[in-house]
């Protein structure tokens, strides 16, 4: 589904490159996780691949296509089947629920009648489901800035469910929220993305929620691909390989 | 930077001090400031204001067809001045405009339109169109295209990229990221600044009669030149009444658009 081959990116400010040679090949419906410690690449790989980092060299593969030298059109035909939830949620605050998760269709519609903000009904009842699916539902009306950190997280999932992805790409999607919201979160996307057969990819920064919602760990340090494997083999060794600490 | 040889702390505090005893020599000998002229000129000063009371009203009607003629300079003035500010302020915003030639070319108009007060547009646009409110209006126009094209771009330019990026996530365009994602982040700030300069206008626009751009301000200079000081007082007291009342009136508006903010 993704393959990505020889990625390499280097911030213009810095010496070192954030990622260095990575090749990694993500089947579909696998629920995979990247972890690492901060500037170990992380959401470097995760942001180049709906290209919203545009890498210095390699190669992204998406079902055989390559995103990186897609024209204009082909690009936002690639980025709304690849859903994307933040660590900050990105909303637009001022807006409603309803308005933000409608926005997760714009890559569908055209621009004047979207500007217009008029929909048509097949947007507006997916809206309503998704809204369903993470629970809001009877929340729709409300201003996203009156919300708590875990239904704002809800919202960018709707938004993103509504855009009826592929892959959901979420950069360390529960780092924003309470250690209680974590789970609930993580529990969520998991189950959504087994529903609709969606391919999951995140980088998280707590290693203890790898055992219950992924299939696959990828550790990364300064920008390499150190290790790959199921949540069980990593073992307290790897942990220090990729951390450079205890703490597993 | 770093200073090469630090002064001791001590002498610093003496050292500005003396600084500050100059300029205020240096400007008040440029402008001829002295407080012995100033209490000489008190009683001519005590006088000139004793002969404007009580005030002269038998003009009133006139009086305040003119301060509504104001008014509606302000309001003329400040909307064209918004209208055209809007979408060029798009232009002007870094985050939005990647053209680095057509934002530099739009901040600089804003810089220029704004950098000249209202009356010296007043002047030019008297000179090229003749007397009355019209020439005022354009110059009210372009003074507040200027100024809240640089506000709203700055507005713009402060809505947080992340949120940018994610609506760029589902496959928008740049407009539908424009009108979904940045206007709403930014349209408290537009009609804050809006109403700020209509209040801001009404000011400008009393003034602009001294230079023949219409309004008030044009009576204020006749009945000076005739010596009307009473009718002089009438206009000043109609003036500060209707600054006073259009304050509140923006205030109130404010208000309750931050109210109905909150209630949505």
């Amino acid at each position: 589904m993704i393959k990505i081959k020889n990625l390499t990116h280097k911030y213009k400010n810095e010496e070192e490159r954030a990622l260095k040679s990575v090749n990694l090949h993500i089947k579909k419906g696998e629920k995979l996780t990247l972890i690492g410690s901060s500037g170990s690449g992380k959401s470097t790989l995760l942001n180049c691949i709906n290209k919203l980092i545009e890498p210095i060299s390699g190669e992204i593969l998406i079902d055989g296509k390559n995103i990186l030298n897609a024209n204009k059109n082909d690009l936002r035909k690639f980025r709304r089947q690849i859903g994307i939830i933040f660590q900050e949620f990105n909303l637009i605050e001022r807006d409603t629920i309803f308005k933000n998760v409608l926005n997760g269709r714009l890559g569908f519609v055209s621009t004047i009648k979207s500007c217009l903000g008029i929909f048509e009904k097949e947007d507006y009842d997916r809206v309503n489901k998704a809204l369903n699916e993470v629970g809001l539902f009877n929340l729709k009306d409300k201003k996203v800035s009156d919300l708590s950190g875990g239904q704002k997280q809800r919202v960018a999932i709707a938004r993103v469910l509504v855009q009826e992805p592929q892959i959901i790409l979420a950069d360390e999607p529960v780092s924003n929220l309470d250690p209680l919201l974590m789970e609930d979160i993580l529990k969520l996307l998991n189950k959504l993305c087994e529903e609709k057969g969606i391919t999951l990819v995140t980088s998280l920064h707590f290693v203890q929620f790898t055992k219950n919602y992924f299939t696959r760990v990828i550790g990364l340090r300064n920008g390499e691909i150190i290790f790959d494997g199921s949540p069980k083999e990593l073992t307290e060794e790897e942990f220090i390989k990729i951390y450079g600490r205890t703490g597993f | 930077m770093k200073i090469k040889k630090s002064i001791p702390k001590k002498y610093k505090g003496f050292i500005i001090g003396i600084l500050i005893v100059l300029i205020y020599y240096w400007a008040a000998k440029g402008t001829n400031f002295s407080l012995f002229n100033f209490i000489e000129g008190l009683p001519f000063m005590l006088d000139f204001i004793s002969r404007m009371f009580p005030p002269d009203i038998s003009n009133l009607g006139r009086f305040l067809i003119k301060a509504v003629e104001t008014l509606q300079m302000a309001i003329v003035g400040s909307t064209i001045g918004a209208i055209i500010a809007f979408p060029l302020s798009f232009l002007a915003a870094r985050n939005i405009m990647s053209n680095k030639f057509i934002y530099q070319t739009v901040r600089t108009i804003f810089d220029m339109f704004r950098g000249i007060n209202e009356i010296v547009w007043g002047l030019i646009f008297v000179s090229m169109v003749g007397l009355g409110p019209f020439p005022g209006v354009l110059a009210l126009s372009v003074h507040v295209t200027g100024a809240l094209g640089r506000y709203f771009s700055e507005a713009i330019e402060g809505v947080d990229p992340r949120k940018i990026k994610a609506i760029f996530s589902t496959g928008a365009n740049k407009i539908q990221v424009i009108i979904r994602g940045v206007l709403p982040e930014v349209k408290p700030n537009f009609i804050n600044y809006s109403l700020y300069y209509l209040e801001n206008n009404f000011r400008a626009a009393t003034v602009l009669g001294l230079v023949g751009a219409g309004g008030i301000g044009m009576e204020l200079l006749t009945s000076m030149r005739l010596f009307k000081t009473q009718e002089v007082l009438t206009i000043l007291i109609i003036m500060i009444l209707m600054v006073i009342l259009i304050d509140r009136f923006s205030a109130y508006i404010r208000k309750n658009i931050l109210k109905m903010e909150k209630i949505n």
